[in-house]
């Protein structure tokens, strides 16, 4: 796909290479088309396939943990132990690998993926230009909701036949019982503890 | 050559210089996996060759001038 689009700016740059150097082909009626084409249309789904791609690639696995404070987190997903949440969703594919991270973060409302992108931005600002946290210190703010996880559990027949999860219905939809922090399922990413812990090695 | 077409013919340049400069940091940040590279696309590419579009439409607007007032 990226090739693709690069074979497109390629064929923009040609174009508007020729109106750089050759300027007055325009008075021509076919060229003020070709020109149109070149420096209007081209350009223009250059910019919109280009932040496509961008943010496709802003949702994988990898750019997340490509920032220097994500990096425990990352390693957080192999950790070799099935009461750890986000470990579990990795190793089991869960969740897409190639997308863990968002998959279980996302913002799943009409606006989410445009605060997503600005929170992301804060926190690329925070890791070039102002002082990056600690990663111990890093929380989610407003708390983890339960609604990330009833987007994927919610209808499922393992999750809704559970007798503790139907009891519990309604207070986990209302999100006055968090489905974290209930001492259920309270081992997310525990990154103080990873020095003391036994990792998943995935097969080649 | 009238003063107008090489007005619209250097905005063509500009527009052209922009696009390319926009899109050549495209490419490059297409090829660099980093999370700067978003930042890069979409703060300076994005609006280099917004800007240059813009700048041929401008273009475009100048080259209507001379024909309306020949036709009036």
């Amino acid at each position: 796909m990226t090739g693709l689009l690069i074979g497109q700016i390629v064929l923009t740059i040609v174009l508007a290479s020729i109106f750089l150097f050759r300027p007055s082909v325009t008075t021509g009626a076919g060229w003020k088309i070709v020109a149109f084409i070149g420096l209007c249309v081209l350009p223009a789904l250059c910019i919109v396939a280009g932040m496509n791609t961008h943010v496709q690639r802003s949702e994988q696995t990898q750019f997340c943990i490509s920032c220097h404070v994500m990096v425990p987190f990352g390693k957080s997903l192999y950790v070799d132990d099935a009461k750890h949440i986000p470990a579990q969703h990795f190793q089991n594919h869960r969740v897409p690998a190639d997308m863990a991270c968002i998959s279980c973060h996302a913002d799943y409302t009409l606006y989410g993926p445009l605060n997503d992108k600005f929170r992301g931005l804060a926190r690329i600002y925070f890791q070039y230009i102002g002082t990056a946290p600690d990663p111990a210190s890093i929380t989610i703010p407003g708390g983890f909701k339960n609604a990330q996880c009833l987007h994927c559990h919610l209808g499922a027949r393992g999750f809704e036949e559970n007798p503790v999860h139907s009891a519990l219905m309604d207070t986990l939809k209302s999100n006055q019982m968090s489905c974290l922090t209930s001492g259920c399922h309270d081992t997310a990413h525990d990154i103080q503890n990873l020095s003391h812990v036994k990792f998943w090695s995935p097969v080649q | 050559m009238k003063l107008r077409q090489i007005g619209e013919q250097r905005l063509l340049q500009v527009s052209s210089v922009l696009i390319i400069l926009g899109l050549l940091i495209e490419i490059a940040t297409l090829l660099w996996f980093h999370p700067l590279s978003f930042v890069l696309f979409a703060f300076v590419g994005a609006s280099l060759i917004g800007l240059g579009i813009v700048v041929y439409l401008a273009s475009l607007v100048f080259g209507v001038i001379p024909h309306a007032e020949g036709g009036s």
